[in-house]
């Protein structure tokens, strides 16, 4: 019997995506107003909010650590079939808050998931870390633990402005947070925020210099963004800086991450040469990711096409879910004709954008497919191709969401 | 024949005609209580909705007077709009009479003034009844006086009524019988009926509302329509009560509906007169006319590829609705689309409201305009409906614009306003006659202008109180030039327009200044620009947008980010791409918002 190969024709694909893994944690001390992310308030058993206390540790509040990571564990079992053999190359913990539980609770899950999946020996193994959180004992912990990446939710170091924010940190807290770090890791991201509420250009500028004064390798410059289902959707503060301001301190940001040997590499995300986040990088390059915790979402590639998944968000149904042994809520198979959309909306995120065989290797689907509207893109400066590379211009990059609608497909067809 | 009573009512929307009608039909039994839909006459949604009858219904009904004796009794309802005047007209004289209906609050309005003067001239007997006597805002006496000195009838034993409350429902039905005349006509004679009005139905074709002249009608008669020639075998004859009941004739004096198997309605035209093939009337009856489309305006589909669909759709509509003219055109703008016309803008924006509403039709509407006529050089005439097909102003000798004859009735306190609002629209006063409190103003106005806005304008001068009437009287030559609306330096045919030189720079900068709030920010800068032949007279810019770009997407964001962008391209869906501009629906009407404060 020979052996046929029917991935062309089942619009499947030829080599398997790199795979990350990602990890959700779901709690907060408090729901910042702008935070769209699965991430639920820390509640005592009589459903008030925790007062978070650093020197009490996670103890003092709703939930059980070790019982989390058990079901962490217990959730990668059940996926382990889907991504049999593949080694796992980046993990990313985010949140919610991470940093809210123990190095130990960390070392013991980060120990578990060495026993179930081959973990790549350079592995870049990042943790989501709050400046309201940081003790230099438990940083060295997660450290040795084996994380080696960090980002730092700052925001910004203007006292004003993160009250505004809703963080529960102030200025003198992120400072100290990043020494903390910097003490320990040599991999760390800041993330930070513009066109905040009265924010001037100035002041933007003033939190990128302050985050610049540090060694840091990563720095995400983020436009806030009024998202639906945020306090801030509901109420929406009045002194947002307008469109021309907002802009301008976007180019002002830019410019000086430029000077100061920081790569604009995607969207929101600068760094210095060798230090992009490989792990978003694999988002970005439609790479494969399993996700669990409680909400993750994944999207993992096979012969038969991509999966996308989600678990259930509410971490008490999550974990009663894991229990029973079906920890996915939904999952479902991306249909052929989503492909280049999806494609599209990460890889066009990176401002060197990708070689152009990449689009057959992650989707199955040869190029011409999207002739058109790769051509309609480049006519409208959008785009531009070489014999090897597509990417996007500078006015794709700033026009991203028009030059996305374009792989969108008729709604009608 | 001599218990039938022919009758409509006219009245001004909103005075009352549809209840009264209804109180008609209850008090005369022709349907049950349930059956009693708010205003049973007014059939269409669009109708209900607005309040205004667009075809004319009828309704045969039963009376037994106080006298003893059973009347028949054919009320004929007809449309209530400028717009619809010649059907007005048809409706008339199929009757002996009409009954003048006038809110006792409001008097008398422009409008009914006008069918009364086309009733009275048709030899129709007017018989005036003061409606909504119970509000307390009413002024029988006022009212009376004014129905004496504006229609020059004797009305001071008007009936009171009020057709909300019921009140004098059974006197009007007692002045319909006294006053109103009887049908005359032979019934032995050649048959002659008029069509009153003909709609399409689905499952037995053209159905048309006939007034039988002379002589009667039956089953399997076979009948010659006198202006289009068109032979037809008759299948069935009946009355309306409003429900449809079959009858084995339609005698002379009758009102009643004829089917025929006809599968096309323009065969079956309102105010045709019917004959019998084997014994035909040698002479139509007076009146007949081919009906005139006034405004012009170009539809076209949002998306190109619902240019069938759209055809679909004005071919339907026109199954019900004669009158709706259309023909295919290609815009450079717009691509395919078609060339419309209409009775008035009332018909247009009913038009275009059914196509969205019945046929789901995203629609662009180019900004409606009239015919001119235009002599050439080599001396030919030519009528041109679409500003962006007038010839090269070389070979132009002249261009005539429509002007109509307004009649403009309107109270006291606002003349001053409505006059300076005819003057700014070019108007010439022929007349102005005071009547009681309010005024009657004569004008001859290019009917351009009226076509564009005046009428929502004259209402809002004068609060709502004013009422306008109108026909068309001549075309005149005027200097008239095309405004050309360039958006990056690109002409864009659907936006051009024909105006009077001396307004044209005006125009052109308002108009380009509405557009420029119209037209959302995009990639790059904008220019909007209006033109007189190769004269740039005015620009706005729409400034470009700095980004459109989502901070962020992660693996868990996919889903929600897609939808984000499904919507923004949704949006833009909605617009229609010219050149590299998205351009708005409502920019291709900016035209209609200019001058509006």
């Amino acid at each position: 019997m020979s052996v046929i190969d029917l991935s062309g024709l089942k619009g499947g694909l030829r080599e398997l995506p790199p795979l990350s893994l990602y990890i959700h944690f779901p709690w907060c001390v408090r729901k910042c107003p702008y935070c769209d992310f699965n991430s639920h308030e820390l509640k005592n058993s009589s459903g008030q909010t925790v007062q978070w206390n650093p020197q009490a540790g996670v103890a003092s509040g709703g939930f059980d650590e070790m019982a989390y990571v058990q079901t962490l564990l217990r959730d990668l079992e059940y996926s382990l079939p889907a991504i049999w053999g593949r080694s796992v190359s980046t993990i990313f913990m985010g949140g919610g808050t991470p940093s809210l539980f123990s190095a130990q609770a960390m070392d013991t899950l980060l120990a578990g998931i060495r026993a179930r999946l081959r973990l790549s020996p350079d592995a870049e193994i990042t943790m989501e870390a709050n400046p309201g959180t940081f003790e230099a004992e438990k940083f060295r912990g997660y450290r040795e633990a084996g994380i080696n990446r960090l980002s730092i939710g700052i925001q910004s170091f203007n006292p004003q402005h993160l009250q505004v924010l809703g963080r529960i940190h102030d200025g003198d807290e992120a400072r100290r947070a990043i020494d903390i770090a910097l003490s320990c890791f040599d991999n760390v991201n800041l993330d930070l925020m513009y066109a905040l509420p009265g924010q001037s250009v100035e002041q933007a500028l003033q939190d990128l210099d302050t985050a610049l004064s540090y060694g840091i390798t990563h720095l995400s410059a983020y436009h806030l963004t009024i998202e639906p289902n945020t306090l801030y959707a509901v109420r929406t503060p009045q002194n947002l800086p307008d469109d021309e301001i907002s802009a301008d301190m976007q180019e002002a940001i830019e410019a000086r991450l430029a000077a100061a040997g920081f790569e604009h590499y995607e969207t929101s995300a600068f760094a210095r040469p060798g230090r992009r986040s490989r792990h978003n990088v694999n988002y970005w390059q439609f790479g494969d990711y399993l996700g669990i915790g409680a909400g993750a979402h994944g999207k993992i590639s096979s012969h038969e096409g991509i999966v996308r998944e989600m678990r259930h968000k509410q971490p008490a149904a999550y974990i009663q879910a894991v229990a029973a042994g079906q920890p996915v809520q939904s999952s479902r198979k991306v249909k052929r004709d989503e492909l280049p959309f999806e494609f599209m909306m990460n890889l066009l995120r990176l401002t060197g954008g990708f070689e152009t065989r990449l689009f057959t290797e992650r989707t199955g689907l040869p190029v011409s497919c999207i002739r058109n509207e790769l051509q309609q893109a480049i006519q409208q400066g959008l785009l531009e191709q070489d014999a090897t590379t597509i990417r996007p211009t500078l006015q794709g990059q700033r026009f991203l969401n028009d030059l996305l609608t374009l792989f969108l497909g008729d709604g009608d067809q | 024949m001599k218990h039938i009573r022919n009758f409509s009512i006219i009245a001004h929307i909103d005075h009352g005609k549809s209840t009264l009608a209804d109180r008609f039909i209850q008090f005369c039994g022709g349907l049950e209580l349930r059956e009693m839909s708010a205003q049973v006459l007014d059939s269409m949604d669009i109708e209900k909705e607005r309040g205004i009858t667009i075809k004319a219904q009828t309704a045969a009904l039963q009376y037994k007077a106080r006298d003893g004796q059973v009347y028949n009794l054919n009320l004929i309802d007809t449309p209530g709009h400028v717009d619809f005047s010649y059907e007005v007209s048809r409706s008339l004289s199929a009757c002996e009479g009409a009954l003048l209906v006038v809110d006792a609050s409001q008097g008398v309005e422009a409008q009914t003034v006008a069918n009364c003067y086309t009733a009275i001239d048709l030899g129709v007997e007017v018989v005036p009844v003061l409606n909504k006597i119970d509000l307390p805002a009413a002024e029988p006496e006022r009212v009376s006086q004014e129905i004496e000195d504006i229609i020059g009838i004797e009305a001071i034993d008007a009936v009171r009524a009020s057709a909300k409350s019921g009140i004098g429902i059974q006197d009007i039905l007692e002045v319909v019988v006294s006053k109103i005349p009887p049908p005359e006509g032979n019934p032995d004679g050649p048959l002659k009926a008029l069509i009153i009005d003909s709609w399409f139905d689905n499952y037995v074709g053209v159905v048309m509302l006939v007034r039988v002249k002379d002589g009667q009608v039956r089953p399997k008669d076979k009948i010659k329509f006198m202006a289009t020639g068109a032979e037809h075998l008759v299948e069935q004859v009946g009355v309306f009560s409003p429900k449809s009941v079959q009858r084995d004739v339609l005698n002379a004096g009758e009102v009643g509906f004829i089917i025929a198997g006809i599968k096309e309605l323009k065969s079956a035209k309102v105010g045709d007169t019917i004959t019998l093939m084997k014994t035909p009337a040698t002479e139509a009856l007076p009146g007949f006319k081919e009906v005139q489309s006034q405004v012009f305006a170009g539809l076209y589909p949002v998306e190109s590829h619902d240019y069938e669909a759209l055809r679909d759709a004005l071919e339907k509509l026109q199954l019900n609705d004669a009158s709706l003219k259309y023909e295919p055109e290609v815009s450079q703008a717009l691509g395919f689309g078609f060339r419309c016309g209409f009775l008035g803008l009332l018909h247009l924006e009913i038009v275009q409201e059914r196509l969205e509403r019945e046929f789901d039709m995203d629609l662009i509407t180019t900004a409606p305009t009239v015919v001119y006529e235009l002599v050439l050089k080599d001396g030919s005439v030519i009528h041109v409906d679409n500003p962006s097909r007038l010839p090269d102003p070389g070979k132009v000798e002249e261009i005539r614009e429509p002007i109509i004859t307004a009649h403009i009735l309107v109270p006291q306190d606002y003349v001053g306003a409505v006059i300076t609002l005819c003057t700014l629209k070019r108007g010439v006063q022929r007349n102005m006659q005071y009547l009681g409190r309010q005024v009657m103003l004569t004008y001859d106005m290019p009917m351009n202008e009226v076509v564009m806005d005046f009428f929502d304008r004259l209402k809002s001068t004068s609060r709502g109180y004013a009422s306008l009437d109108y026909e068309f009287k001549e075309f005149q030559c005027a200097d008239l030039v095309k405004l050309d609306v360039l958006v990056n330096s690109e002409k864009v045919d659907a936006l051009s327009l024909i105006v009077h030189r001396a307004s044209s720079v005006y125009r052109g900068r308002e108009l380009v200044s509405k557009m420029r709030e119209l037209i959302p920010r995009q990639m790059f800068d904008i220019a909007v620009q209006a033109a007189i032949g190769g004269h740039i007279i005015a620009r706005e810019t729409v400034k470009a947008l700095r980004k459109n770009v989502l901070a962020k997407c992660y693996g868990g964001d996919i889903t929600r980010k897609k939808k984000l962008l499904e919507k923004q391209k949704a949006g833009k869906k909605r617009m229609k791409q010219v050149g590299n501009v998205e351009i708005p629906q409502e920019a291709f009407l900016a035209i209609l918002q200019v001058g509006e404060k």
